[in-house]
C-alpha cells in the first residue's frame, strides 16, 4: 500500500474538516442539522468562479504565482466569494430559518435546511449545468518528497491555507470576547442572553463563519477535484459524520473528524476502489454512534 | 378519450404508488415524529428485494429466483422492515437529528449498493424483466394500466385501512402521546424508544413495498430512480398534505404529482430538447421553494393534525432536570 | 429615606397566553438594601423576578430602574441597564473555565477595564481564584453560586437580583452564601432576594415582602417578620423554613 494515501486523506479532509466546522457550529449554537450546508460550498465555489472569470474578463490573462496553478485573481475572487456565501447563508436565515425557529420548530428547520438545500443546488445546475468545470486546466507537476508520496504545490498552498483557517477559528473561539459569546450559547441559551450575550449578533457571527469556511472548502474541491453542482451535497455526509465523530460544537473535533475520514477515505480507495468511498463516512458515523455518540471531544450529550 | 383513460390510469396508477410511500413517512413523521430523510432509500430496497426474488434466474448477477410476485412483496416488506429497525435502533435514543442525518446516509449507501454491487443489483443498469402482475394484459394497454391501477388502487387501500386502525389502536395512541409529550416519553424511557422502532420498521416496510410495487409495475428499476429528489417529492406530498392525516397523505400526494407530472408536461412542450434537463432543475426549484413556502405559513398542511412541537426541546430538558433532582 | 433603585408597580406575566403567573405584583427596593421575597411553593416568585429580568413575558404593569422604564427590555439588554440577574439553577457556563465565566460577563465593558474587573472579583473571592482554569462544572456547590454571583457583579449593576442563592446547598455553604451577601450588601449593593430559607434570608434582609399566587399579599421589616403571625398564616399555617422545601441534591 502506497503512503500516498496519506497526502490524498490529508486534503479530503481539509476539505472536509473546513465544511464540518460549519456543520458544528450551527448544530451546537442554532441546534440543527443544515442540510444546505453543502450547498454553501458550491454556491461559494461558483461565485468565485464567476468573479475569477469577470477578473479575466477585465485583466486579460493573469501569469499563476511561480509554482501554483492560479494567480491573484483566484485569491481576490476567494474572498469575494467568501463574503458572498456568507451573504447567502446569512440571507437564507434570515427568509427561512429564523422564522421557523421562532416558532420553536427544531426539526421543521432540518427539513426546510434540506427543501433548501434542493432548491439551490437545483438553481445551480439550472443557471450552469450539471456539466463540471475547472478553475484552471493546467496539470501541476507533483513533486517526491520521500516515501513514495508526491504531492503538488498547489496541495501545500492549500493544507497551509487550511491549518491557517482552522487555527485562526480556534483563537477565535476561546480568546475573544465573540468566541466566547458563541461557546456561551451553545451551553445554555437563557443564560447567555442573561449575561447580557445578543442571540441575534451571535447567529449572525455563526452563518458568517460557516459560510464562508464553507465557501473556502469548496474551492478547494474545485481546485483540486472539480466544479459540479453537486459537490457540497456529495460532501454532506462525510461533514455530517466529521462533525458528530469530533463531538458536536467541538472547532478541533471536526477538523480532526474530518481528517480522521479523509485518511479512511483515502485507504479504503487505495484498498476497496474509488467507488465505495462514500460508504467510508457512513461506517465511521455508525461506529460513533453506537459506540461513543458524543463524540471524541463532546462532553455530553444535549 | 381511450387514451386519455388509459393515461389517466397510469397516472394514478404512480400517485398512488407516491401515496403508499406517503403514508408510510406519515406513520413515521406524522404519527411518531421521526424524521427520515433518507426513504429513498427503503423504497430502493424494496424495489430491489422483490426483483431480486421474482426476477427469473440471470446468470449475470445472483438470482433472481423466479419467486411468485406476492413472495417478493412480502420480502420487500420484511428486508424494508429489518433496515428501518436497525436504523432506529441505532439512534432513537439520540437526539433526533442524528436519525437525520443517518437516514441521510441509508440512502446514500443503498445507492452506492445500486450502482457498484453489479452482482447483486446490475449496476447502474439495474435490472429489467421483473414479471408484472398482468403481464399478459400488455397487449391491451388500456385493460393492462386498469388493472395495473386496482391492484395498486387494492393495496393502498389496505394500508390506508391499516394504518387507520393503527392510529386510533392503543399502540397508536402511545405512539401519539409520545410525540406530543416528551415527559411521557421519558417516563416510559426504554419501552419509548421501542415502540418508535416498531412504527420507524412499520414505515420502512410499507416504503419498501410501495418500491416493490413501483418494480413490478414498471418492470423495470435502475439507481437512478431513488435519488434524494425521490425522498424530496415524498416530503412535499406529505406536508402538503398535511402530516398526521393519512388521508391528508394520499391526497397530498395525488395533488402534488399532478403538479409535478403537470409542470413536466409544460416544460417539455416549452423548452427546446436541448434545455429540458435545465427545464428539469428550475422544477426542482419551484417544489423546493412551494416546501419552504407551505412550512412558513401553513405547517400543518391541508389535513394535518400535528401539534407541532420540537420533539427534544428546552422544555423537555427542564423536566428531566426537576424529575431527577426532585425525587 | 434613600432613594428608590428598584421599582415595580402592578407586574403581571406569565408563559402562555391567558394564563398569568404574576398577578398584579408590586415591590420596591431602595438603594444598598437587601429585599428579600418569601412565599410558598409555586407562588410564583421565580416567576416574577424572572419576568422583572425581561425572561418571562410581561403582560401588564411597569418596571422602573433608576426612575427609567425597563419593562419588558429584552433580557440581554438588562446587564446594560444596570439589573444582573443570577438565576436558581444552571447559572454557570460548565464547560467553561472559572475565568472564562467571568469574562463572558464582560461584553458590555470597555476591554482595557475586563482584566482588573476580574481582580476585583478574585480579590473578592479568593476561592475563585486559585480555581479560575478549572472548568466551572467541577466546582463545589458553594463555589458555584460565587462564581454565579461573582460574575452578576462583575459589571457593577445597580441592582443584583437572586433567586434562592441557598437551595440545594449543604448547610455549610448556606451560611457562607448568606455571609457574602452580607458582605456583598455592606460594600453598597442594592440586592432583591427570592428565598425559601426564611429565617436565613430575614437575618441579612432589611425588608420582606410576602408573594402568594403571584401577589404581594405583605411587607414589612425583615427582622420583624420571622415572628408575624400573618406571615405563617399565609404559609398556610406552616412556619417557613427551608424544610418545606425537602431535600434537592
Ligand atoms: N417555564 C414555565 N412554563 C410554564 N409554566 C411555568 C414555567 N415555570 C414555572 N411555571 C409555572 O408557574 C408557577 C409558578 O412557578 P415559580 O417557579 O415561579 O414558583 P416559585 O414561587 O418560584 O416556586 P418554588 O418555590 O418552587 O421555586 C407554577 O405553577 C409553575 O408550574
Ligand atoms: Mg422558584
Amino acid at each position: 500500500m502506497s503512503l500516498q494515501f496519506v497526502i490524498d486523506g490529508l486534503l479530503t479532509g481539509s476539505m472536509i474538516g473546513l465544511g464540518a466546522i460549519g456543520v458544528t457550529l450551527t448544530y451546537s449554537i442554532l441546534r440543527f442539522s443544515n442540510f444546505a450546508h453543502g450547498d454553501f460550498m458550491a454556491w461559494g465555489t461558483y461565485a468565485t468562479l464567476a468573479v475569477v472569470s469577470a477578473i479575466g474578463a477585465t485583466f486579460g490573462k493573469v501569469a499563476p504565482i511561480a509554482p501554483l496553478s492560479f494567480g491573484w485573481p483566484l485569491l481576490v475572487a476567494l474572498v469575494v466569494g467568501m463574503a458572498f456565501t456568507a451573504l447567502l447563508a446569512l440571507l437564507l436565515d434570515r427568509v427561512l430559518f429564523s422564522r421557523l425557529r421562532s416558532q420553536g420548530q427544531a426539526i421543521i428547520v432540518v427539513m426546510a435546511s434540506f427543501g433548501a438545500s434542493m432548491a439551490l443546488r437545483s438553481l445551480l445546475e439550472f443557471t450552469f449545468t450539471s456539466r463540471p468545470t475547472y478553475f484552471s486546466r493546467a496539470i501541476q507537476i507533483a513533486m517526491p518528497v520521500g516515501f513514495g508520496i508526491r504531492i503538488t504545490p498547489d496541495q501545500i498552498a492549500l493544507l497551509l491555507l487550511t491549518a491557517v483557517l482552522v487555527l485562526g477559528v480556534h483563537l477565535l473561539m476561546t480568546r475573544t470576547q465573540t468566541g466566547r459569546a458563541m461557546q456561551a450559547l451553545s451551553q445554555n441559551a437563557a443564560l447567555a442572553r442573561i449575561v447580557g450575550i445578543d442571540v441575534a449578533s451571535v447567529v449572525r457571527v455563526t452563518w458568517i463563519i460557516g459560510g464562508a469556511l464553507a465557501c473556502v472548502a469548496g474551492v478547494m474541491i474545485g481546485i483540486l477535484v472539480q466544479i459540479r453542482p453537486f459537490m457540497g451535497f456529495d460532501m454532506l455526509l462525510p461533514m455530517f459524520a466529521a462533525a458528530i465523530l469530533g463531538g458536536i460544537g467541538s472547532i478541533p473535533g471536526a477538523v480532526l473528524g474530518g481528517l480522521i475520514i479523509g485518511l479512511a477515505e483515502a485507504g479504503a480507495v487505495q484498498l476497496i476502489g474509488a467507488e465505495w468511498r462514500a460508504a467510508v463516512s457512513f461506517i465511521i458515523l455508525m461506529a460513533v454512534l453506537f459506540v461513543r455518540p458524543i463524540g471524541l471531544f463532546g462532553v455530553r450529550e444535549r | 378519450m381511450i387514451d386519455l383513460i388509459g393515461y389517466g390510469a397510469f397516472f394514478l396508477t404512480t400517485a398512488l404508488i407516491f401515496s403508499l410511500v406517503t403514508l408510510g413517512l406519515n406513520l413515521q413523521w406524522g404519527l411518531t415524529g421521526l424524521f427520515n430523510v433518507g426513504l429513498a432509500g427503503f423504497v430502493a430496497i424494496g424495489a430491489y428485494t422483490s426483483a431480486l426474488l421474482t426476477t427469473p434466474d440471470d446468470a449475470a448477477r445472483l438470482g433472481g429466483f423466479g419467486l411468485p410476485i406476492l413472495v417478493g412483496w412480502l420480502g420487500a416488506m420484511v428486508v424494508g422492515g429489518i433496515a428501518a429497525a436497525l436504523t432506529g435502533m441505532a439512534t432513537l435514543r439520540l437526539r433526533s437529528d442524528y436519525l437525520a442525518i443517518t437516514t441521510f446516509g441509508v440512502a446514500v449507501v443503498v445507492q452506492l449498493v445500486a450502482l457498484n454491487a453489479q452482482k447483486l443489483t446490475g449496476g447502474p443498469f439495474g435490472i429489467g424483466f421483473i414479471p408484472r402482475p398482468f403481464g399478459s394484459l400488455a397487449e391491451k394497454p388500456l385493460l393492462f394500466n386498469l388493472s395495473n391501477l386496482a391492484v395498486v388502487a387494492a393495496v393502498t387501500l389496505v394500508a390506508y385501512l391499516a394504518l387507520e386502525h393503527l392510529s386510533r389502536s392503543p399502540w397508536g395512541r402511545v405512539l401519539k402521546a409520545l410525540r406530543e409529550d416528551e415527559r411521557a416519553a421519558i417516563s416510559l424511557g426504554k419501552s419509548a424508544r421501542f415502540y418508535r422502532v416498531q412504527a420507524f420498521a412499520v414505515g420502512g416496510a410499507i416504503m419498501a413495498l410501495a418500491g416493490a410495487l413501483q418494480a413490478h409495475f414498471t418492470g423495470f428499476i435502475a439507481p437512478d430512480n431513488y435519488l434524494p429528489i425521490l425522498t424530496f417529492q415524498v416530503w412535499v406530498m406529505l406536508i402538503v398534505g398535511g402530516s398526521g392525516s393519512n388521508l391528508g397523505a394520499v391526497i397530498g400526494s395525488i395533488l402534488v404529482w399532478g403538479i409535478w407530472a403537470g409542470s413536466g408536461t409544460l416544460t417539455s412542450v416549452l423548452f427546446a430538447p436541448e434545455q429540458q434537463a435545465r427545464a428539469a432543475s428550475l422544477q426542482i426549484v419551484a417544489i423546493g421553494v412551494m416546501l419552504c413556502i407551505i412550512l412558513l405559513i401553513r405547517p400543518n398542511g391541508l389535513f394535518g393534525d400535528r401539534l407541532l412541537r420540537p420533539r427534544l426541546g428546552k422544555r423537555a430538558k427542564v423536566t428531566t432536570a426537576k424529575s431527577s433532582s426532585g425525587s | 429615606m434613600s432613594e428608590t433603585v428598584l421599582d415595580v408597580r402592578d407586574l403581571e406575566a406569565g408563559y402562555e397566553p391567558g394564563v398569568p403567573i404574576v398577578r398584579g405584583a408590586s415591590i420596591t427596593v431602595r438603594k444598598s438594601e437587601i429585599v428579600v421575597v418569601l412565599g410558598p411553593n409555586g407562588a410564583g416568585k421565580s416567576s416574577f423576578i424572572k419576568a422583572i429580568a425581561g425572561l418571562v413575558p410581561i403582560t401588564g404593569g411597569t418596571v422602573l430602574l433608576d426612575g427609567k422604564d425597563i419593562t419588558a427590555a429584552p433580557a440581554h439588554t438588562m446587564v446594560r441597564l444596570g439589573l444582573a440577574f443570577v438565576p436558581q439553577t444552571e447559572n454557570i457556563f460548565q464547560l467553561m473555565s472559572v475565568e472564562d465565566n467571568l469574562k463572558v460577563a464582560c461584553g458590555i465593558l470597555e476591554r482595557r477595564e475586563i482584566p482588573a474587573r476580574i481582580d476585583e472579583m478574585y480579590a473578592a473571592f479568593p476561592d475563585l481564584m486559585r480555581q479560575r482554569r478549572t472548568a466551572a462544572g467541577n466546582l463545589s456547590g458553594g463555589q458555584r453560586q460565587m462564581l454565579a454571583v461573582a460574575r452578576a457583579l462583575i459589571v457593577h449593576p445597580k441592582v443584583l437580583v437572586l433567586d434562592e442563592p441557598s437551595a440545594g446547598l449543604s448547610p455549610k455553604f448556606v451560611s457562607m452564601v448568606f455571609e457574602m451577601l452580607a458582605g456583598i450588601r455592606k460594600s453598597g449593593v442594592t440586592i432583591l432576594l427570592v428565598e425559601q430559607n426564611a429565617k436565613a434570608a430575614l437575618a441579612i434582609g432589611d425588608r420582606a415582602y410576602v408573594l402568594v399566587e403571584g401577589k404581594d399579599r405583605h411587607e414589612g421589616i425583615a427582622s420583624e417578620l420571622w415572628n408575624d403571625p400573618v406571615v405563617a398564616e399565609l404559609y398556610l399555617g406552616q412556619r417557613p423554613s427551608h424544610a418545606s422545601k425537602g431535600g434537592v441534591a
